[in-house]
């Protein structure tokens, strides 16, 4: 049984993970994503290890994608990160 | 020595209605400062005393209210509880990423985890952005 505090370090280091993403896209996806899909897997507590093992493997395929996409970094600054003026 | 538990240092913060009483956190024994209430911008003296400043508080209560959606006119202490104000746990998460990533800073897995008033999350900060010397 994975304990409360085990869930929201994964939670935590997914956040984490995905803010290192060089495109504002992709940042925004995975931060929406992960608290939904944590969200949504909350209220079914039989689920629960089975949900926490399969986010633990999205954890690697996270940061792996992170570093791929990190070798081919936006030109140009996406619209919605510059500043209304 | 003056045995102190708390000392309540109340403010009335120039831009908003909001009284925060501030307290003092009890590792300190030097001084003991009457009750006195300041209409001017007092946040500067409190950089000798160790809690928060009154502009760190409004900035953690600020993201606080857009993350978790707060209406503009809920009563929004220092002393406000995250799950008093309906965030759960992952909220509180969001939350804490959401000061890191304003603050540019890099709280540990340890310190989130008791983070549970604004209080101790506006401390935290000005601990973290002190050690660190932000540019």
């Amino acid at each position: 049984m994975v304990s409360r505090s085990e869930v929201l370090s994964l939670c935590r280091a997914m956040l984490r993970a995905g803010r290192q993403y060089p495109h504002y896209n992709l940042r925004e996806y995975t931060k929406r994503r992960t608290l939904d899909g944590f969200r949504m897997n909350n209220t079914d507590q039989s689920k629960v290890n089975e949900a926490y093992a399969e986010a633990k493997a999205q954890l690697v395929v996270l940061e792996r994608s992170v570093k791929f996409h990190s070798l081919y970094p936006p030109k140009t600054k996406n619209i919605m990160e510059v500043k209304l003026q | 020595m003056a045995s102190l538990s708390t000392t309540s240092l109340s403010f009335k913060a120039p831009s908003t209605r909001i009284s925060q009483v501030l307290k003092k956190g009890s590792s300190f024994q030097s001084v003991t400062f009457g009750r006195f209430t300041s209409s001017t911008s007092k946040s500067l003296r409190l950089q000798i005393s160790c809690a928060a400043k009154a502009e760190t508080v409004q900035k953690v209560s600020d993201i606080v209210k857009e993350q978790l959606a707060l209406t503009a006119d809920t009563p929004l202490t220092a002393e406000s509880k995250f799950t008093a104000l309906g965030a759960d746990s992952l909220d509180t998460v969001e939350i804490v990423m959401a000061l890191e990533e304003k603050f540019n800073i890099s709280v540990e897995e340890s310190d989130a985890q008791n983070i549970t008033t604004i209080q101790e999350a506006a401390d935290l900060i000005e601990d973290l952005v002190q050690k660190k010397p932000a540019a």
